[in-house]
């Protein structure tokens, strides 16, 4: 058997491994999966009213005061997202040139596995997205002209969400994330299936239905509130 | 009928190999892939050319010999069924055939359409046999297994070693090969007892030969012993529960 050239040929020793990678993927995207939907929950408010809207965002400035200082909860949510975030994208690429390596000179294609395939692409997408959305609403740096930071007593997450989302490209930018997102999240979540090791076939079946409606669920909630705007609803 | 047949020629792992084109006239359409290889062999030797290798045995789908990928498809475009038990009746009227090698990084070309399947053997010699003193022969039933239990590991054990699955896979992983050796042996009581050690061999050896998954399950589509795609979660169930244990069993 030829195992040392066959070895050396793919892959060398001295690395975190691929094992432990997938795992932190899987991890980490289930953190983004509930934050995403924590965060559209969130969004609905928006349909309860501006005060409604305006009330949890400013609650969410304040959450666990004095426990945490004004903005604690926010910070801790943004450090371990950011955390995870790297994580994500720093595995997802060393796996994808991983991917490319083990498969060799020869592509594999003819398959319509487009979710699966568009996974780094569609990544990429949201990770454009997001820097756009916090430049945007949290930010107001890309925001609308009549964007208004949140102060010690009121917030203007509600008036600052429609007035973003009024503009057409800006809206148009959110309605594509989304369904970006429900790519994405459709076949992340139903691959972690994968990487937790689940097997059984019920199990299988089950995580499959929760991967569908979590991304559906998460896409069609967010996906009201530009609609709405567009609509004059909100 | 008429075929256009393009195959791959390579002399060599050396070689970089190249497309040859060939027009096969009377392909009747009860051919089986490798008939077809014979009877363009035969032309080819009658032409006195080099006739393409390829590797075949039992021609009954039990081997594993035979895999060439068609038309991109490893095995061809019949799922889950190997290339000696494709006929060409089953192409849709296919008038154009690319006939290469199983594709991946770990699966050298040796020759044509002849591949060095190593990678999988050291899968096998990692940890996908028994290697559990079990003294004389026990009485039969002395360890019942259920019925289910024996079925279900069973199917896990029909893998025919083809390698079709990391030829499927984009990333050429074998999660498919590796997850079926797992899942087979974790279900039976005497190779159970070294579980643990065998998920972390077997685990370390796919890390260093082969991609990881990314769920396309391309695999399972092409397994002509049809291994269900669950085999690829085994890897990490495996995985996971030998580290959290820390144990051999």
């Amino acid at each position: 058997m030829t195992s040392t050239t066959l070895r050396s040929a793919t892959t060398s020793r001295a690395r975190v491994s691929t094992f432990t990678l997938k795992l932190a993927m899987a991890v980490t995207g289930w953190l983004f999966a509930l934050f995403a939907a924590v965060h559209m929950y969130g969004n609905l408010k928006a349909w309860f009213g501006a005060d409604a809207y305006n009330g949890y965002a400013h609650w969410l400035h304040n959450a666990l005061y004095p426990l945490l200082p004004r903005d604690g909860l926010l910070w801790i949510m943004r450090i371990v997202l950011a955390v995870a975030l790297v994580v994500h994208v720093v595995a997802s690429l060393v796996l994808y040139l991983r991917g490319r390596r083990a498969r060799g000179r020869f592509r594999r294609r003819g398959h319509n596995r487009w979710a699966a395939a568009t996974m780094p692409w569609t990544g990429l997408l949201l990770l454009a997205f997001l820097t756009f959305h916090i430049l945007d609403l949290t930010l107001g740096i890309a925001g609308a002209a009549e964007y208004r930071a949140a102060t010690a007593d009121e917030s203007f997450a509600y008036q600052n969400t429609v007035a973003s989302m009024g503009r057409p490209l800006a809206g148009a930018a959110y309605l594509l994330a989304m369904l970006v997102l429900l790519v994405h999240l459709v076949h992340g979540l139903w691959s972690s299936a994968t990487e937790f090791g689940l097997t059984g076939r019920r199990t299988r079946k089950a995580w499959k239905v929760i991967a569908y409606v979590l991304a559906i669920g998460i896409t069609v909630g967010n996906l009201t509130l530009p609609i709405g705007v567009w609509t004059g609803l909100l | 009928m008429k075929l256009t047949v393009e195959v791959w020629r390579q002399e060599s792992p050396a070689d970089a190999g190249r497309w040859e084109r060939h027009e096969v006239d009377d392909a009747a359409s009860h051919l089986s892939l490798l008939d077809l290889l014979d009877l363009l062999n035969d032309q080819i030797a009658a032409a006195g050319g080099e006739p393409v290798a390829y590797e075949s045995d039992c021609r009954e789908g039990a081997c594993g010999a035979c895999g060439v990928t068609v038309n991109g498809v490893p095995h061809g475009p019949v799922p889950r069924t190997p290339s000696c038990r494709q006929h060409l009746r089953s192409f849709d009227g296919a008038t154009r055939l690319r006939i290469e090698p199983l594709r991946s990084a770990a699966f050298p070309v040796v020759r044509d359409l002849v591949i060095d399947r190593s990678a999988l053997d050291a899968l096998v010699t990692a940890g996908g046999h028994v290697a559990i003193n079990s003294g004389t022969a026990s009485d039969a039933e002395a360890l019942p297994i259920g019925h289910d239990d024996a079925e279900t590991a069973l199917d896990f054990a029909a893998c025919i070693g083809c390698g079709a699955c990391v030829a499927a896979c984009p990333n050429g992983a074998a999660h498919l090969f590796a997850g079926a050796k797992l899942a087979h042996l974790a279900m039976l009581p005497q190779p159970a007892l070294e579980r643990g050690r065998r998920a972390r061999a077997i685990v370390d050896e796919l890390e260093q030969r082969f991609g990881p998954c990314s769920t396309y399950g391309e695999c399972a589509e092409v397994c002509p012993a049809g291994i269900s795609l669950a085999a690829v979660a085994a890897v990490h169930r495996e995985g996971i529960r030998a580290w959290w244990r820390g144990r051999d069993d």
